[in-house]
């Protein structure tokens, strides 16, 4: 056998402006590769990078090369495999309980929704990624938490210094300065409420984990609220902007969606379009085989999940957004153990409120110039700004 | 090996052979069952791989762990008494011929 044939071609500059063209490449001429501008070895069929996240034991989540532990002051959930990630998580779960989803976080969201839209300017281009989608994300996602008291600029500015610092693979220093004076405010933030949830404990993700008959240590109670403050604003946001751009691209699918009420559908096709988070990355524990190739123990594998959800085997046009797709099943909320926590409030939330509330206010909403949108982004991925007219 | 038939909304049925030591999701997944979806893989994170076991078979496969009943409220179609996460069946010879009916719905 052979190991993974190397890339010397592709760019991460390619990676971060069209990688679908890249991934449509690579599917088919060399779907286990090393590129050697990303060094790593990239999966981009969607059997073989659900097979490795679905196979911890062999494939484990710990990358112990990458600058996410220097962002985040901390080894997180997110790295972390077996008992230790179990317990971590869950301490973070009964806030996500299906009870509390229904009774307390989607109402409330339900709330926040409508207030947010009542905001919106009609008759004059507005961006809805600042004017609504990022605000309303880090809204109830405050809530969500226990720190109502961030605002919604702190907590977006927290989310994106999280993310820059653990992208810094070139390990530059402005990225850690920031992400470090996050840090100190966030951790302010947190402690503060301490002393008022151990009063007065309710079902936030900090007050169910400091409240736990046996909690995980502080420091990683605050480090899976990074974790959500870093992983649980932009998906939400860059998912809704993806769906309204495919709906008002597509008015017969649009027109479609508002006859059925598949909302749900239109949102899980905007996830496999362009799914938020593109790309997770496992070790090696051992020397192993993917697809006929040899992987070393402690190769990094990166799965990239939005190439699988574009794969020919499972989805045909898969680069065309197509609200009316029979089969939309697609990997945006990963697999195995580390499938999103977020994954239920995401699809009660956008799926099932937010989209039709929009399209019920403002029937008419047109993109303003939709090929001025630009979409960006190689580990995570959206469109910068999504301009439209409400009237 | 162990036989599994999975009954889709529309009284559609699809035998398959199963490896013992499979769970009952991954004996759909092996064999391209539409009705189960199973995100988590087996994790027991998802609730898409929502299955109700026929009523001949309940007593042999078991109930519903706490955790499980607690996952299944996730789940896209209604739960009734006969619902399990077919990530959490475990096939054994026992269970040769299992039926397991699907829903309309994962997500
Ligand atoms: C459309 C929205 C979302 C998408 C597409 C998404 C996607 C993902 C993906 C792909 C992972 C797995 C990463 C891996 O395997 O390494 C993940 C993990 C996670 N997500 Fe989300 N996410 C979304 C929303 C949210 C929200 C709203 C929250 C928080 C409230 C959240 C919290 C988390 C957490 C805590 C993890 C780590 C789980 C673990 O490691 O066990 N996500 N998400
Ligand atoms: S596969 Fe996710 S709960 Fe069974």
């Amino acid at each position: 056998m052979a190991f993974a044939p190397t890339d010397e071609t592709i760019t991460i500059d390619q990676l971060t402006r069209d990688p679908y063209a890249v991934y449509r490449r690579l599917r088919a001429e060399a779907p286990v590769v090393t590129v050697r501008s990303i060094g790593r070895t990239l999966l981009t069929k969607a059997a073989d990078t659900r097979a490795v996240k679905d196979n911890p034991a062999l494939f484990s989540s710990n990358d112990p090369n990458t600058p996410m532990q220097r962002a985040f002051q901390a080894h997180t959930l997110m790295r972390k495999d077996g008992e230790d990630h179990m317990r971590e998580r869950m301490a973070m779960t009964p806030t996500f309980s299906p009870a509390n989803l229904k009774t307390l976080w989607i109402p409330a969201y339900e709330k926040l929704a409508g207030e947010y839209l009542d905001r919106l300017p009609r008759n004059e281009t507005v961006d809805l990624f600042p004017a609504l989608a990022g605000p309303l994300a880090a809204r109830i996602l405050a809530i969500i938490l226990g720190i109502p008291g961030a605002t919604d600029e702190e907590m977006q500015y927290w989310s994106q210094a999280l993310i820059d610092g653990a992208g810094n693979f070139g390990y530059a220093d402005e990225p850690f300065a920031r992400v470090d004076a996050c840090h100190a405010a966030m951790n302010a933030m947190v402690e503060a409420r301490v002393p008022l949830l151990k009063a007065e404990p309710d079902q936030s993700a900090l007050s169910v984990m400091i409240n736990a008959a046996d909690p995980i240590p502080f420091s990683q109670v605050l480090a899976n609220l990074k974790i959500a403050i870093g992983g649980g604003i932009n998906e939400p946001r860059d998912s809704l902007l993806t769906v309204l751009y495919g709906l008002l691209t597509n008015p017969d699918q649009l027109d479609e969606i508002k006859r059925t009420g598949n909302w749900s559908g239109a949102f899980e096709e905007g996830l496999r379009w362009v799914a938020p988070i593109q790309a997770s990355s496992r070790c090696a524990n051992e020397d192993t085989e993917i697809r006929g190739v040899d992987i070393r123990k402690g190769e990094i594998i990166m799965t990239v999940q939005a190439s699988a959800n574009h794969d020919e085997e499972l989805f045909e046009d898969g680069h065309l957004y197509n609200a009316l797709r029979p089969k939309t099943s697609h990997q945006s909320f990963g697999s195995g153990p580390h499938h999103c926590m977020g994954t239920h409030l995401a699809r009660a939330t956008i799926g099932k409120i937010i989209l039709p509330m929009i399209f019920e206010r403002f029937p008419d909403m047109q993109l303003v110039e939709p090929e001025k949108v630009v979409w960006w982004g190689f580990g995570f991925r959206g469109p910068l700004s999504l301009p439209v007219r409400l009237n | 090996m162990p036989k599994i038939t999975f009954v889709s909304p529309d009284d559609g049925r699809t035998t398959v052979e199963a490896a013992g030591g499979d769970s009952v999701m991954q004996a759909a997944l092996a064999n391209g069952i539409e009705g189960i979806v199973a995100e988590c893989g087996g994790a027991m994170m998802c609730a898409t791989c929502h299955c109700y076991v026929d009523e001949d078979w309940l007593s042999r496969t078991g109930a519903a762990s706490d955790e499980e009943r607690a996952m299944l409220d996730f789940a896209a179609s209604e739960v009734r008494p006969s619902s399990r996460l077919s990530c959490q069946i475990a096939i054994t010879e026992e269970l040769d011929g299992l039926t397991v009916h699907l829903p309309e719905a994962q997500i």
